[in-house]
């Protein structure tokens, strides 16, 4: 079957919703190559559990594709179209299981030296979807470095050379200049203000910052041992590696975890659960938790305001024995050193998806009189030694 | 690697000129390139019988940032200040093939890139370096090794290839199953406490493989008639030892003394623990790997056997996705074929070559077996091409 071959009845196994944007967008649909169609129906398939960013993210992205040109839509796709797809994929139920055709066009595009071919032409044919302007403000704060020595002279340095490093600032009210402030920015729009904790959360937060959703390590605890039962079997049967673990975590479901344990959202209870099944590391280290959270969010709920805190890690051992261990001492030093660089990578994630000059990006280690602030009233790569609170730098620089 | 292909992406480029890439980092080095003139007086230089040949790659794929990019440097003390004033530096190697680890390690040693399914631990159809060595120089098969430390390696001596084969392959050893085995075998009330070296990376085509009592017995003959080492005395040291690379090493020392073979390859990959997410424990795989080769180094140059007849090549198999790439996760993976994932170093040192020396043209990886083969005097039928500094 090729995607010109799509009616409406080849989507009478889609939920009602999806089943109406598929109908909606068929035009489209019929048009792309099949290298990329199986994508887009990957995302239409989860429409009814996406978060409304990502469902207007998936709808501007169609109607910016089949309002191009014929001309240009043709030039754009041309080199897509001539991707060799061996006859396996091509006769695979792309429509119904586009997961599975995802993966295995991706080893096919790897082992076939067709990768770098496809990476172009996919970006060249993104690149034609203009940009969302929007006035949505963006508010991030990242705390880190909890029990942890600093090292002035090294810490934070990648996010220093793009914004304001203070160097005294007056910690003592910081968590009440934080908590205002999200408060402050905080809207009530649906899955817009998140508060996201490696360690146990904070009561003051979590009792205040009313509009946020409040997610912790700990309290995601029981979906992740689930999902560690499941790596478990994989890593002591003998047979399986990485791609065994791979096809058995991502086709695990919220169901399969009982999600629905933690929160009556299914939008939530997916994401929760993919949290675990689409990453590795999350699973065994809070660190890898936070920034990968900070990551999906920043690309799927595409947050207004955000609190991420990381916490000490467990300390490191061997794999099999992270899976396993239930009592594990912890590393402040290396979650330090771990949450440095989270930091950094969700700046650049809050940063894609945020109309330039609307960010507001705040990393201030924990019980420190050291913070850098991003925004555009920042200037890059300079210190501030003047003490103030961090409600003042806001007002100066956020 | 096999995820996230649709997420659009931005130009992702490795800096113009690669000569930034040492920017600052020793006042010392002349980063000059090599002239036709230079090449020629070193093409005078006669190599003995004995030469001894160690490559050591930095499985796991390291980048540029960590290692030798501005803000890297602090993490390879040996290599920027010690090693590569001793030898040449190519700032631009490029890997065009799989990026997964088996893939691209067998690449590097059949000269070729190969497309097999990175997961499945297979021979490469296409001969390797210890199969062309062996059987050009009719060599024995004590003369060639590789030390893996993973899991899924063990089939990386030598080729399926019909004119080649196991026959001529090199002996594989991997530290990790030689420990498994010895653990087994003694009963360790420590056993637990030594778990830590038997660390499987999230990569590995396979975790933990099932052992039988034939592979115990194997394991342990390769620990008593290979490297003459009781059960005893293998796990006395490796309760010494902080990680399975630092294993490698310890066996890779333990070779040397026994047999002094002419050909080694050794796969550092405590790095690839990178795939967790921790950034802090990638880092420090990388401080180990650094230090490792300083001390790999150090026993060559005071080992009469090696002592000025070795020529060591340090390369990463490949990078790790860049910061800024929204396929990717950053340092995390390798899985956008990205060029910051495709591009990396190489570091080469031997009596014959040019010291405190920066090449800036891009090479590739599959280049090495072509350049060994030169050097040493067997033919290769390498899709690369013999590396013109190092001849």
């Amino acid at each position: 079957m090729t995607p010109a071959q799509l009616t409406p009845a080849s989507f009478v196994s889609y939920s009602a919703p999806a089943r109406a944007f598929a109908i909606e967008h068929l035009v489209l649909l019929q048009r792309l190559p099949l290298a990329v169609c199986p994508s887009f129906l990957q995302q239409i398939q989860n429409l009814h559990t996406s978060f409304p960013a990502e469902q207007e993210a998936l709808r501007w992205q169609c109607t910016a594709l089949q309002a191009l040109p014929a001309e240009k839509y043709k030039q754009l796709t041309a080199p897509l179209s001539t991707l060799a797809l061996t006859p396996a994929l091509q006769s695979m139920d792309w429509v119904n299981d586009p997961a599975a055709f995802i993966t295995e066009l991706t080893a096919h595009l790897w082992s076939s030296g067709q990768l770098n071919l496809f990476r172009a032409a996919a970006t060249s044919l993104f690149a034609a979807v203009p940009p969302r302007e929007t006035t949505t403000h963006r508010t991030v704060f990242v705390v880190l470095g909890k029990d942890a020595t600093i090292d002035p002279r090294k810490a934070l340095r990648k996010l220093a050379r793009n914004g304001i490093t203070l160097t005294a600032l007056k910690h003592e009210t910081a968590w009440l200049d934080i908590r205002s402030t999200l408060q402050q920015r905080a809207t009530d729009a649906p899955y817009a203000s998140w508060y996201i904790d490696g360690g146990p959360p904070l009561p003051e937060l979590t009792n205040s910052l009313l509009h946020a959703i409040a997610i912790s390590y700990p309290g995601l605890s029981p979906l992740r041992e689930r999902v560690l039962q499941r790596m478990q079997s994989t890593i002591t049967s003998g047979s399986g590696g990485a791609e065994a673990m791979r096809t058995n975590l991502t086709s695990t479901s919220q169901q399969d975890v009982a999600a629905a344990d933690i929160t009556p959202d299914p939008i939530l209870q997916r994401f929760y659960t993919e949290l675990f099944t689409q990453s590795s590391g999350p699973q065994i280290f809070s660190t890898s938790f936070v920034q990968w959270t900070g990551r999906e969010l920043a690309r799927r709920a595409q947050p207004q305001t955000l609190l991420l805190r990381y916490t000490p890690r467990q300390a490191y051992h061997d794999l099999n024995e992270l899976v396993t261990t239930t009592t594990p001492t912890l590393d402040a030093q290396g979650a330090f050193r771990d949450a440095e660089m989270g930091a950094y990578y969700n700046w650049i994630e809050m940063d894609r998806i945020t109309t330039k000059g609307k960010l507001t990006f705040v990393a201030w280690i924990e019980d420190h009189p050291f913070a850098v602030i991003l925004s555009p009233n920042a200037p890059t790569a300079t210190t501030a030694a003047t003490p103030m609170p961090l409600s003042e730098a806001l007002h100066n620089f956020g | 690697m096999r995820r996230n292909l649709l997420y659009p992406s931005s130009a992702q480029t490795i800096s113009a000129t690669r000569r930034d890439f040492l920017r600052g980092a020793i006042g010392t080095l002349s980063a000059a390139s090599i002239s036709s003139a230079a090449l020629a007086s070193q093409t005078a230089s006669v190599l003995r019988p004995t030469q001894k040949t160690i490559v050591v790659t930095f499985g796991g794929g390291a980048r540029d940032e960590e290692t030798f990019a501005k803000d890297g440097q602090e993490n390879i003390p040996n290599l920027l200040h010690t090693l590569l004033p001793q030898g040449t530096f190519f700032s631009h190697v490029v890997n065009a093939g799989i990026l997964g680890h088996y893939v691209a390690t067998a690449s590097i040693v059949t000269g070729s890139y190969e497309r097999f399914d990175n997961f499945i631990a297979q021979p490469p159809p296409n001969p390797t370096l210890f199969e062309y060595y062996r059987k050009g120089l009719r060599r024995p098969a004590s003369d060639a090794w590789v030390i893996a430390p993973s899991n899924g390696f063990q089939r990386i001596g030598s080729s399926s290839h019909s004119s080649f084969g196991p026959d001529y392959g090199a002996g594989v050893i991997l530290p990790k199953r030689l420990l498994a085995a010895a653990l087994h075998n003694s009963k360790s009330l420590d056993a637990d406490r030594l778990s830590y070296l038997l660390q499987d990376s999230y990569e590995m085509p396979l975790y933990q493989p099932l052992q039988t009592s034939i592979d115990h017995e194997l394991h342990l003959d390769t620990l008593s008639s290979t490297l003459k080492l009781s059960v005893d005395e293998f796990l006395q040291h490796a309760r010494s030892l902080d990680s399975a690379d630092e294993l490698s090493i310890f066996i890779t020392k333990q070779l040397m003394k026994q047999h002094a073979p002419s050909l080694m390859m050794l796969t550092l990959h405590d790095m690839d623990i990178a795939h967790s997410g921790a950034y802090s424990l990638y880092i420090d795989a990388i401080q180990r790997a650094d230090r490792l080769c300083a001390e790999l180094w150090s026993m060559v140059q005071t080992d009469p056997e090696y002592k000025d007849r070795t020529t060591l090549y340090i390369l990463p198999d490949f990078g790790r996705d860049g910061d800024t790439d929204p396929g990717g996760n950053g340092f995390q993976h390798h899985r956008t074929g990205g060029a910051m994932a495709r591009t990396t170093w190489m570091l080469a040192l031997g009596p014959h070559l040019r010291q405190n020396t920066i090449v800036d043209r891009p090479i590739q990886s599959i280049d090495l077996v072509p350049t060994i083969g030169s050097v040493l005097g067997f033919s290769t039928n390498s899709s690369g091409k013999p590396i013109r500094e190092l001849l």
